[in-house]
């Protein structure tokens, strides 16, 4: 069987069809170890539809997850099926994913077209076929002007974006990325969480994982938050947080006169403590973070204070492990 | 009406990726520094063979006087040769034909060497005698009559060839004295050094060197540079099973390495059949031998290729694995040449690679074997003297060999083939194997 190498004729079929009425991602009890380290355990999930944030420390799992989800890994016991078909015996379901990895290697030699076009035939399009497809999704991930640059030219952005058009050219139903905004500049974040709002609200099943809650905050609510190999939550960000309004924030203002400042702040209710870390720094202590929030500009400008910057410092991933691991994280 | 169009069946949506993977494979060689150093070092190992084999054929073969004939032992200015013909005593001065009425003049000395050159049939088959004594020193009177029938056949100044049935190849040749005993060296040493060099080169040289090497070097990392590299996992997420990866990766190497060993075979070809001994301007002749050297070495490097690209995907080093088996087959080589026959030889790849060149060698030069006996046997009896053995037969005799598989030249052919194609796809199974049952990073 010598290569086709000139690649006429029509598109392949799909010899492997998708189970109907079963979940896109479905995993039962799928745990992974390796000796005696547990990378994960007993993870239960079934996903279709919508953006999902894969939310987790580095080691929470994350990774490990999403090569399962590859079949790069074999599960140690459970199952996992795409589909309704199991990825590391057959690589069929692939046909209807995409899949941005988190590695930074890519082939440096080829240009972006190239690329893209190569791993459109390998979804099994012809020559002809891929070529249209590459400028098509390079287009949707704002890269048609560069397509024909070597890829080793690009930008980090840039590259994650190639890796982004790679992954959508077979039209897939189920996107799984990587850490997709590491280490890119504001720029090409917001234009890759365009991209993948996008893909949501297109019906397509979309995981996301990242370290940074503003990030995936940004792009959606529904969330599974991985921790230590386990599964500790799953379901809406939102609501999450409400359930978190309980317990005291801290919101640390950077600002030129803080002492000014903290007497305007100190008559709102939802203050409950003051303390001055520095000369040029004010933080707040709350119960009730939203309320903070809602008068505090207004608080600012009305008064004339200069400020320079507000933050949550604990207003992130690591706050919410504590709460739900209640402290223990 | 409308043709319908060709249903797309599972074969061909295969064929489209894997030359997909094929052809990026192609590419990507073509990016890597490595491929060309590997492909360049190949070149000059060849080409410095190649300038061995012209400067040897630009020498002057030294044409040896086998039967110290030229000599003149009793310095009265004529050749032994000359003055046996003539009857007087080689050993005393005052007995040469210059004393004859009317007197005769010296022979040059050059005249009695290699003056009696072989007059043998190669085409010969089965028990046969040859021989024809161009000097006329056996037939003289003062040769004793069992010097003129030293083979004791019966016929007086021939020489008795003998074909074993049993070990297919021609046994020592039997002479009578002063037959064939002062052959031309230059006539037979440059066709036996341009064999013995088509056959070196093509067994060491492209089978060996390039067979093992360029697999070696160019496919031992095949698999496992992507998954070191984690390029892998842009090829892993696509429906392409794990074993049509390892053989697209396999095709796309075969792409670089066979027209690579096509044309260094043609290149080489070329050279060797101007340069090469003969009447005619080029060697035609030799195409056979060619081809199959070009054959074999690509058959060589697809079984390595799937054997290294295995041993890569198996371990980080897999070099280190490959290396023992590279020895082995260098050591399996000079089996072959010493013990074509031995069964050790069936566990291995080159003694299989190798059984195509003998067995093209035989159907070009199907007495080969009688061809090296002539040199080996040199000059045979010449009173004093013993035919000793001409240049370039010892080397034929080294790196040319029986098939070993006791059949005959075609059905080695056609044998060798078949069992290293099965190699081939013995070692896809294991290493797509391999390859399927690696948890990727």
């Amino acid at each position: 069987m010598m290569p086709d190498l000139q690649q006429v004729g029509p598109a392949q079929t799909q010899q492997w069809a998708p189970e109907v009425n079963v979940p896109v991602v479905l995993l039962e009890n799928v745990s992974k170890t390796y000796g005696k380290i547990h990378a994960l355990s007993e993870i239960t999930l079934a996903l279709s539809g919508g953006v999902t944030g894969i939310l987790g420390m580095n080691g929470a799992g994350k990774s490990t997850l999403f090569n399962l989800l590859m079949g790069k890994l074999k599960p140690s016991s459970g199952s996992i099926k795409l589909f309704g078909t199991d990825p590391w015996k057959n690589p069929a379901p692939y046909a209807r994913i995409g899949f941005v990895p988190e590695h930074e290697k890519m082939h440096d030699w080829m240009t972006a077209h190239g690329f893209v076009s190569l791993f459109a035939r390998l979804n099994g399009l012809t020559r002809q076929e891929a070529k249209i497809e590459a400028d098509r999704v390079l287009d949707f991930v704002g890269l048609a002007d560069v397509a024909h640059k070597q890829i080793g030219r690009y930008s980090k952005g840039m590259r994650q974006r190639v890796k982004i058009a790679h992954a959508l050219v077979n039209d897939p139903d189920l996107i799984v990325l990587d850490e997709p905004l590491q280490g890119c500049d504001p720029l090409a974040r917001t234009t890759i969480m365009n991209v993948i709002r996008e893909l949501g609200k297109m019906g397509r099943t979309v995981l996301v994982s990242s370290h940074i809650l503003h990030e995936i905050e940004r792009i959606t609510e529904q969330i599974v938050i991985l921790h230590n190999g386990r599964l500790l939550a799953l379901g809406n960000l939102h609501a999450i947080r409400e359930k978190m309004d309980n317990i005291p924030h801290t919101i640390s203002i950077g600002c030129e006169n803080p002492k000014e400042l903290a007497k305007d702040v100190i008559n709102n209710d939802a203050v409950f403590g003051i303390s001055f870390p520095s000369g040029d720094n004010l933080q707040i202590q709350t119960h009730n973070l939203n309320e903070v929030h809602r008068v505090l500009p207004s608080l600012i400008v009305d008064n004339g204070h200069v400020v320079n910057s507000i933050d949550n410092p604990d207003d992130d991933l690591e706050s919410i492990l504590k709460y739900l691991t209640g402290g223990l994280a | 009406m409308m043709v319908p169009p060709k249903k797309d069946n599972v074969f061909r949506a295969l064929d489209r990726k894997l030359g997909a993977v094929a052809e990026f494979t192609m590419r990507q060689y073509r990016t890597k520094l490595s491929t060309w150093v590997v492909l360049g070092v190949g070149f000059i190992a060849i080409a410095i063979i190649v300038l061995f084999y012209v400067d040897s054929m630009q020498q002057e073969i030294e044409a040896i006087d086998n039967d110290g004939d030229s000599m003149d032992w009793d310095g009265d200015g004529y050749p032994t040769g000359q003055e046996r013909i003539y009857g007087t005593d080689p050993g005393n001065p005052d007995s040469h034909p210059g004393t004859f009425s009317p007197p005769i003049a010296p022979d040059p000395p050059e005249k009695w060497i290699n003056e009696d050159d072989f007059d043998w049939d190669l085409s010969a088959t089965g028990d046969t005698t040859v021989g024809y004594d161009d000097d006329g020193d056996c037939r003289l009177a003062d040769t004793t009559e069992s010097q003129k029938d030293r083979n004791r056949n019966n016929v007086n100044c021939d020489i008795i060839l003998d074909y074993s049935e049993m070990s297919g190849r021609w046994l020592q040749p039997q002479s009578d004295g002063f037959v064939d005993e002062d052959p031309d060296e230059e006539k037979y040493s440059r066709e036996a050094i341009h064999r013995a060099f088509l056959l070196a080169i093509g067994k060491m040289g492209f089978v060996f060197l390039l067979g093992i090497f360029l697999p070696l070097f160019l496919a031992t990392g095949l698999i496992r540079e992507e998954m070191d590299n984690s390029t892998m996992h842009f090829m892993l997420a696509k429906p392409i099973a794990r074993r049509d990866i390892f053989l697209g990766r396999i095709v796309g190497y075969l792409g670089i390495v066979w027209p690579y060993i096509i044309a260094m075979g043609i290149l080489v070809g070329l050279i060797s059949g101007f340069a090469g001994p003969g009447d005619g301007l080029f060697r035609f002749a030799d195409l056979g031998i060619w081809m199959a050297i070009i054959f074999a070495t690509m058959l060589a490097t697809l079984v390595y290729g799937m054997l290294f690209c295995a041993l890569g995907t198996l371990w980080k080093h897999g070099i280190v694995l490959a290396l023992p088996f590279a020895a082995w087959e260098l050591g399996m080589a000079i089996v072959s040449f010493n013990a074509p026959a031995a069964s050790i030889l069936r566990f291995s790849v080159i003694g299989w690679s190798l059984n195509i060149i003998d067995a093209a060698a035989l159907i070009v030069w199907p007495n080969l074997s009688l061809f090296i006996e002539m040199g080996q046997w040199g000059g045979g009896y010449a009173g004093d003297y013993w035919g000793s053995q001409l240049e370039g037969a010892d080397a034929l005799s080294a790196f040319a060999s029986d098939t070993g598989l006791g059949i005959g030249p075609l059905a080695t052919i056609a044998v060798s083939t078949v069992v290293l194609l099965f190699q081939a796809l013995v070692l896809w199974i294991v290493g797509s194997a391999i390859f399927k049952g690696k948890e990727i990073e």
